[in-house]
């Protein structure tokens, strides 16, 4: 889901076909897509963000392109197919868009990254697949810093990693959640479990072979990143990282923390 | 000498796998039997629909413990090494763990992995796997079988109902072997407990738990299990009952109960002499020989004529049952992991008394004529005739097409019969099942002559009868 600069909220429904616009007291506005006169041939429309245009850039999952949409809902252009090479996609997911509103898109079963110019010309590819520092698999979403620097959740090996503007790997966050003030609350309400919890161990250190996997390790760690589906920076250059297997957002200072 | 080939090709399918298609049945006739075993015991090329994609439509699905049956029902319609995971249902059937009790999604997967991992390796190995097995030691209490106070349920169950079997132990030896797996726990053993029983994604969702030995809580005292004595530990324990000849009948009766034909259920085989003792014989010595290792067992089982002439024998298990007719029939044959159907449609086992992942107690289900009761033969009835009565399915339409191509002018009535049979996986039915098919055939008007004059929809008719035969319930 992204807003445009008048509050609007688009949402894709990817099981219906279409973006689903909302305003800002959460009231339904229009929906585009299948059943309804505008773009009414989204295919599982995954992704979505609005550039600085007020333009809404949607992923389509299953015919793997993106379709570059006005905010009165006209197609204005849409590139891309399934494949495997440069300007093609397989299930791609997420997209943002960095100042110039160059497009970039988490291209997910092709375990890359795929930058693009406003009008969708390749510019470059980032990450290969695979699990090592640099390496990607199934990312989900990607977010573009302020200076260019790229970050993308890497949803398949359980991390964020950091490249800059150039694709250049710099580095791999993995996650370091502690309490929140709700979860402290819960934990307050059923004191027998908050301190059973301090006495655990909660890093998993210890974990047989078989189950030496980014998944496994993730599902048995609870500070670490579990499903990190979506990355976004704000305005406060504030990185979230949302997380659906833990129903958790873990929240970075880029500058305060030296993340970058 | 073909068509005798294709139907034990379409035996061994039903009971290696899920049945085989007419056009598998194809790729079969020409290959020597033994070595149509060995691609069901050790394909190439595996491919099913993957967790990446599943996880991506489901996010959701960490936090459902309902969603075991719906995530396994998607590798076991995809996959194509169908073997394997008719042998985690045959583990499952004999480890049975509930998980309902452990409230925790993805430890009971992992148990359905583990069987995928060790289930035709070792028995001693899938033994030992089995008692560090998260989901196990919680279902049974084992991380409350502490060095001060032994808790004896796994010690008893890992004899009685996982290896040896009744009467082939003492109360003392339930003890001894209790000890000596105590320590035998998870990591956070309280938190992880506690986690379970609250039933609650808070704070932040399920962990999955995994095996610690605690040996600060390990009785560590002489022991005399089974005629041994020593400081025996939990792996020396399953090394005493895997060399035990009544281990090797316990298991080899199982493996006879599922693969080959029904038997009584387990409470009474202490008693009941088995059905073929001969087969019992022939397995445990497989067993024996080849240092418990269950691929030599089921290689020798395959192969045997006790097996080769036993079709029919087995009343489908309602999993069976439902995985064999959505395959036939091609209803998910281009699977999207987003189709949410396939959450409901195992559901579907569940209403005729086998539901995945929750059985009814730690013994299992009790299997054979046991499955079929008035109210669970209509669902199964139903199930079955729905799918292969719908000419929109693309496996239906596949045999459809095929009886009609095969029919030549001047066809007979039974030859259109029989021709519907063949396309079932050579269904043999009785002569009252016959003469429905005949008498229903001729008031459905159905012409004899021409093939061109019998339609798609006519065929699937008898299709719909013949799912719901009593012959369509074994296998």
């Amino acid at each position: 889901m992204d807003f445009d600069r008048n509050d609007r909220l688009y949402v894709t429904d990817e099981s219906h076909h279409q973006v689903k616009i909302f305003d800002k007291n959460g009231s339904f506005i229009e929906a585009w897509g299948r059943g309804n006169s505008k773009a009414s041939n989204l295919s599982g429309p995954s992704g979505i963000c609005v550039d600085s245009q007020g333009e809404i850039i949607v992923v389509e999952q299953y015919p793997g392109k993106i379709t570059k949409i006005s905010s009165d809902g006209e197609i204005q252009f849409s590139f891309g197919e399934n494949g495997t090479n440069n300007g093609q996609f397989d299930l791609p997911w997420g997209v943002t868009v960095d100042r110039e509103d160059n497009i970039y898109v988490a291209d997910w079963r092709n375990d890359r990254v795929q930058k693009f110019t406003m009008n969708g010309e390749f510019i470059m590819s980032v990450g290969v697949s695979g699990e090592a520092p640099g390496e990607l698999k199934r990312p989900s979403g990607v977010a573009v810093d302020r200076q260019g620097v790229i970050y993308v959740a890497d949803w398949g090996n359980e991390r964020v990693q950091i490249f800059d503007a150039e694709g250049k790997f710099i580095r791999v966050l993995q996650g370091e959640a502690d309490l929140s003030k709700w979860s402290v609350e819960w934990l307050e309400s059923n004191l027998d479990q908050y301190r059973a919890r301090e006495e655990s161990t909660l890093m998993m250190n210890d974990l047989p072979e078989h189950l030496r996997t980014p998944y496994h390790i993730a599902s048995q760690t609870e500070p670490i990143f579990w499903g990190p589906v979506s990355v976004v920076i704000d305005s406060n250059d504030r990185l979230f990282v949302t997380e659906h297997s833990r129903h958790r957002i873990q929240i970075f200072e880029l500058e305060k923390s030296g993340v970058t | 000498m073909t068509y005798e080939k294709r139907v034990e090709a379409a035996h061994l399918a039903r009971r290696a796998g899920f049945g085989a298609s007419p056009e598998e049945l194809d790729t079969y006739e020409d290959m020597r039997y033994e070595d149509l075993v060995e691609i069901f015991i050790r394909p190439d090329h595996v491919t099913y629909v993957g967790d990446d994609l599943i996880f991506r439509r489901h996010p959701n699905i960490h936090a459902q413990l309902t969603h075991n049956p719906m995530h396994w029902t998607y590798r076991m319609l995809t996959t194509n090494n169908q073997l394997e995971e008719k042998i985690a249902l045959f583990w499952h059937g004999v480890f049975a763990t509930g998980e309902g009790k452990l409230n925790n999604f993805g430890s009971a997967n992992n148990q359905i992995e583990m069987f995928r991992r060790n289930g035709i390796g070792k028995f001693d190995n899938l033994l030992l796997e089995l008692a560090k097995d998260p989901a196990m030691i919680i279902w049974l209490d084992n991380q409350t079988n502490h060095k001060s106070e032994i808790n004896e349920n796994f010690g008893r169950e890992i004899l009685e109902l996982f290896s040896m079997g009744v009467g082939n132990y003492t109360e003392q030896d339930i003890k001894e072997c209790a000890r000596a797996f105590t320590g035998w726990s998870v990591k956070n053993a309280d938190y992880m407990t506690l986690m379970a029983e609250s039933d609650s994604i808070w704070p932040y969702g399920r962990i999955w738990w995994h095996f610690e030995y605690n040996e600060d809580d390990h009785d560590d005292g002489v022991k005399t299990f089974l005629g041994e004595t020593g400081n025996l530990n939990g792996d020396d324990i399953v090394r005493i009952i895997c060399k035990n000849e009544a281990t090797a009948r316990f298991i080899s009766r199982h493996l006879y109960t599922f693969f080959v034909a029904d038997e009584v259920p387990v409470p009474q085989w202490s008693n009941v002499t088995p059905r073929d003792p001969e087969a019992i014989d022939i397995l445990a010595k497989a067993y024996m020989e080849s240092d418990y290792s269950i691929e030599h067992m089921l290689r020798v089982l395959f192969n045997s004529d006790f097996f080769k002439e036993a079709r029919f024998t087995r009343v489908k298990s309602p999993a069976e049952l439902v995985i064999n007719t959505l395959r036939a029939s091609g209803t998910y044959d281009d699977i999207d992991a987003a189709d949410t159907t396939v959450f409901t449609v195992m559901e579907e086992a569940g209403f005729m008394g086998q539901k995945l992942t929750n059985p009814p107690s730690v013994e299992g289900w009790h299997t054979g004529e046991e499955w079929i009761n008035s109210g669970a033969l209509v669902d199964r009835v139903n199930f079955a005739s729905r799918y292969f009565g719908d000419c929109g399915n693309s496996g239906v339409m596949k045999m459809a097409t095929r009886v009609k191509s095969s029919l030549k002018n001047d066809f007979k009535m039974n030859e259109l019969i029989e021709s519907c049979l063949n396309v079932f996986g050579h269904v043999e039915i009785s002569g009252s099942t016959y003469d429905t098919l005949m008498e229903f055939a001729k008031s459905a008007s159905i012409s004899v002559g021409d093939p061109q004059n019998v339609t798609e929809d006519q065929i699937t008719d008898l299709f719909k009868i013949i799912s719901s035969s009593k012959e369509f319930q074994m296998c």
